[in-house]
């Protein structure tokens, strides 16, 4: 069985967390789609040096290249023709920025301590899986974060899918022996999620003018 | 349990509905009427092979398909079958009410008239979705029925792709995935825990994994109960997760309403008891949680629906709250109280859907939503009216409705194990449900009729006959209950099998209702597994 080799993965990794930061900080969402773009060949790449010593995913990898790398940043490049700026989020930039970097450090460092919580940790790939589960749980809480605080509807499309990779990642280390069936269909489902998502918040641009959030209003208690 | 018979019932039973979705854009494209065909037929097709499969599994048999991919015991059938019957009720109520919008509605004609075709093709994969998640015995892909539930009701929440129908969709959808991720996060962590003992692909069947739940660490349960339950838990309208519902359940059009509240809620929280009960038997905390938010759920449901006046907002709260007295039922973790949850589970799931036809029909004939605008209508609508009335004493629990007699049995599991506040707040919260519901069936049926809504005529045939189909239903229940005794009982049994030990699966339940007793016979029957209950706990 090959080796993997444990500085390309924590490359991959830490590339995966900057790309979420970016994704989320970025005020153009077309550089925050181009963020997204990048993660989602970083995951790629991920799948694709852990599929080094579990084959089968390699065709995790595959689905992950056709829907996150393709079909995602192209929805999202043309939902966002002709309107590229974010609405103002409800945080400032620097005051959100040192937010997401305090929230990610304390997410990594919490998860990559305490692995054990969600994994039965033995074998000769734990420090692996420990920062597989981190990356995870980070890129998560980041998406989390994203879909929270920002008031622009695509904006927090692009949180929902940082949100998703975050638990794709971590069926990595969580549900190596899955079938593909059941990659296949979650796969799909956050494409099709997206896709819809992305069609009716073009609906919302014709009929109210905005994709602002805060001034989808009509609906109160 | 877990080996069952082989049969194509599970599949036939998922695949015509959705086969018929794929069909009606196409065909509907070039023959308009083609397309009120198909899903007529997608309609009847799914509940008539639901009741044929229903009854092999009464007969006894575990049906299952695909290597156990897809399991159909007695508790599942109870779903499919409450799903299929709501779906084709539904479906005969869009043949008219749809066309109605169609003529003079909220947007333009022509636009919404193209986008029947798609109404129903969406409509028949909701139903195909909906139904596909009660069979799923993958912990994966039950989630990913559930996932595509969410997204086969999007674009029908939004139908009407007026400000306010684009913006409930838009919250629909966000945060019905937002929340449903987490759930993916559970599934994966039962998931984990299941192979690292039963090793490989075995770990995903959950009849599979029930058997070793007690093996998983306690963090491990914890954490993986948190997540199930926040995730379906939104799903299922579950307060604190549950501020998509009155928008998404007001803004769809009337039968999408009824479908989303009697029976979409269903299935959420049937993968959350399915999925959470597992762990029942060796943390009684993970139960204790759910009749905590259970009761939270219920108080705080009835209270916003007290202050609303849009007929189908207040209606939704109300699904709100008493998706929380079904918690309260599953929380309680008893026999009794798994049984009362089921039942409140199908009575609610037949009132909310009658009343919201009902309402459907009121604003079919006035074009009103408002309850203070409407009045008078008893005399000009006495169908609906009595409908409307029918389900509202059924929800509010006045006999002889079948709403009494789930929530008799609910105050009764919770009065014996002990847990009075969850009784006390059960039954005042019940309370307020009377006071809600009557004064919205009293402002909207008696009283004076004003100027605007004086030519209304009752609504046509077809949406009559579906409401009257139901209020029948919840009548009957109400009067015989020991007419669901039986599958009740036994899909109790089958989610019992999960949160009792092997060894005390003895029929504690009287093997036959007693004729005269009803659920006063509970009692008896009760005390010896809540004796067990306070001795394990």
């Amino acid at each position: 069985m090959p080796e993997i080799s444990p500085k390309l993965i924590h490359t991959l990794s830490l590339m995966m967390i900057f790309t979420s930061f970016a994704a989320v900080e970025a005020r153009n969402l077309r550089h925050a789609t181009t963020a997204y773009l990048f993660q989602a060949l970083l995951i790629c790449g991920l799948l694709a040096s852990y599929a080094l010593q579990n084959p089968s995913l390699f065709y995790w990898a595959a689905t992950a290249l056709v829907t996150k790398a393709v079909l995602v940043p192209w929805f999202l490049w043309r939902a966002t023709a002709g309107a590229e700026q974010e609405t103002k989020p409800i945080i400032g930039f620097g005051v959100s920025a040192v937010l997401a970097i305090a929230l990610l450090l304390v997410m990594y460092w919490f998860t990559h301590a305490h692995a054990s919580l969600f994994i039965n940790l033995k074998g000769p790939n734990v420090p692996l899986a420990e920062t597989n589960l981190a990356v995870a749980f980070t890129v998560f809480a980041l998406g989390l974060y994203g879909i929270l605080t920002r008031r622009d509807a695509v904006k927090t499309v692009i949180g929902l899918c940082l949100l998703e990779n975050g638990v794709h990642l971590s069926l990595v280390s969580l549900a190596p022996t899955i079938r593909e069936t059941a990659l296949a269909g979650i796969a799909t489902e956050v494409v099709v999620t997206v896709y819809l998502l992305l069609y009716i918040i073009a609906g919302i641009r014709e009929k109210h003018g905005t994709t602002d959030t805060f001034r989808l209003s009509e609906l109160h208690w | 349990m877990a080996e069952g018979t082989t049969s194509a019932l599970p599949v036939l039973l998922v695949i015509v509905p959705a086969a018929v979705a794929c069909l009606i854009p196409i065909l509907g494209r070039t023959w308009l009427w083609s397309r009120e065909v198909l899903a007529l037929i997608g309609a009847v097709g799914a509940f008539a092979f639901s009741v044929w499969a229903a009854g092999e599994v009464l007969g006894g048999a575990v049906l299952t398909a695909f290597g156990g991919q897809l399991y159909m015991d007695a508790l599942s059938a109870l779903l499919v079958v409450l799903v299929s019957l709501v779906g084709l009720l539904a479906t005969i109520y869009s043949l008219r009410y749809m066309k109605h919008h169609a003529e003079g509605g909220e947007t333009e004609a022509a636009a919404t008239e193209r986008r029947l075709s798609a109404y129903y093709g969406w409509l028949m994969l909701f139903i195909a979705t909906m139904l596909w998640a009660c069979v799923s015995n993958n912990i994966i892909m039950l989630y990913v029925a559930v996932e595509a539930s969410t997204i086969a009701s999007g674009l029908l929440v939004a139908h009407y792709w007026n400000r306010r129908a684009l913006e409930a969709g838009y919250k629909y959808l966000m945060l019905l995935t937002v929340g449903i991720t987490f759930s993916l996060f559970g599934c994966v962590l039962v998931y984990t825990s299941g192979a690292n003992i039963l090793g490989g692909g075995r770990g995903l069947l959950v009849s599979e994994l029930r058997t070793i739940a007690g093996q998983f660490p306690t963090t491990t349960v914890a954490l993986a109960s948190a997540f199930l339950i926040v995730g379906f838990g939104t799903k299922a309208g579950i307060a604190p997760f549950h501020p998509w519902l009155p928008d998404a359940h007001a803004e769809a059009p009337t039968p999408v309403s009824a479908l989303l509240s009697g029976v979409m809620l269903k299935v959420a929280i049937y993968a959350l008891v399915r999925t959470v009960s597992i762990f029942y038997p060796e943390h009684a905390s993970v139960a204790t949680f759910a009749l905590a938010l259970g009761v939270f759920t219920l108080v705080l449901g009835d209270l916003m629906a007290l202050a609303q006046d849009d007929v189908k907002r207040m209606l939704a709260y109300s699904s709100v709250s008493q998706m929380g007295y079904v918690l309260m039922g599953f929380g309680i973790g008893t026999q009794l109280g798994l049984y009362a949850g089921l039942f409140h589970l199908v009575n609610h799931a037949l009132a909310k859907s009658l009343l919201f036809l009902a309402a459907g029909a009121v604003i079919y004939s006035t074009g009103v939503r408002s309850i203070s605008q409407l009045g008078g209508l008893a005399k000009r609508m006495p169908v609906t009216s009595f409908c409307f009335f029918a389900g509202a004493l059924s929800l509010a629990g006045v006999p002889p409705f079948n709403g009494f007699q789930s929530k008799l049995a609910l105050l009764t599991a919770g009065a014996l194990i002990g847990s009075w506040w969850a009784v006390v707040l059960a039954l005042a919260t019940s309370l307020i449900t009377v006071l809600v519901l009557l004064r919205a069936a009293k402002s909207i049926f008696w009283g004076e009729a004003s100027a605007q809504i004086s030519e209304v005529r009752e609504a046509p045939a077809g949406l009559c006959a579906t409401m009257a189909v139901l209020a029948v239903l919840c009548l009957a229940i109400g009067v015989y209950p020991q007419g669901v005794y039986r599958p009740l009982k036994a899909a109790t049994v089958a989610l019992e099998t999960v949160s009792a030990p092997r060894h005390q699966l003895a029929d504690r339940l009287p093997s036959q209702a007693v004729p005269g007793g009803r659920q006063f016979a509970w009692k008896a029957g009760d005390k010896v597994c809540t004796n067990r209950l306070l001795h394990t706990r």
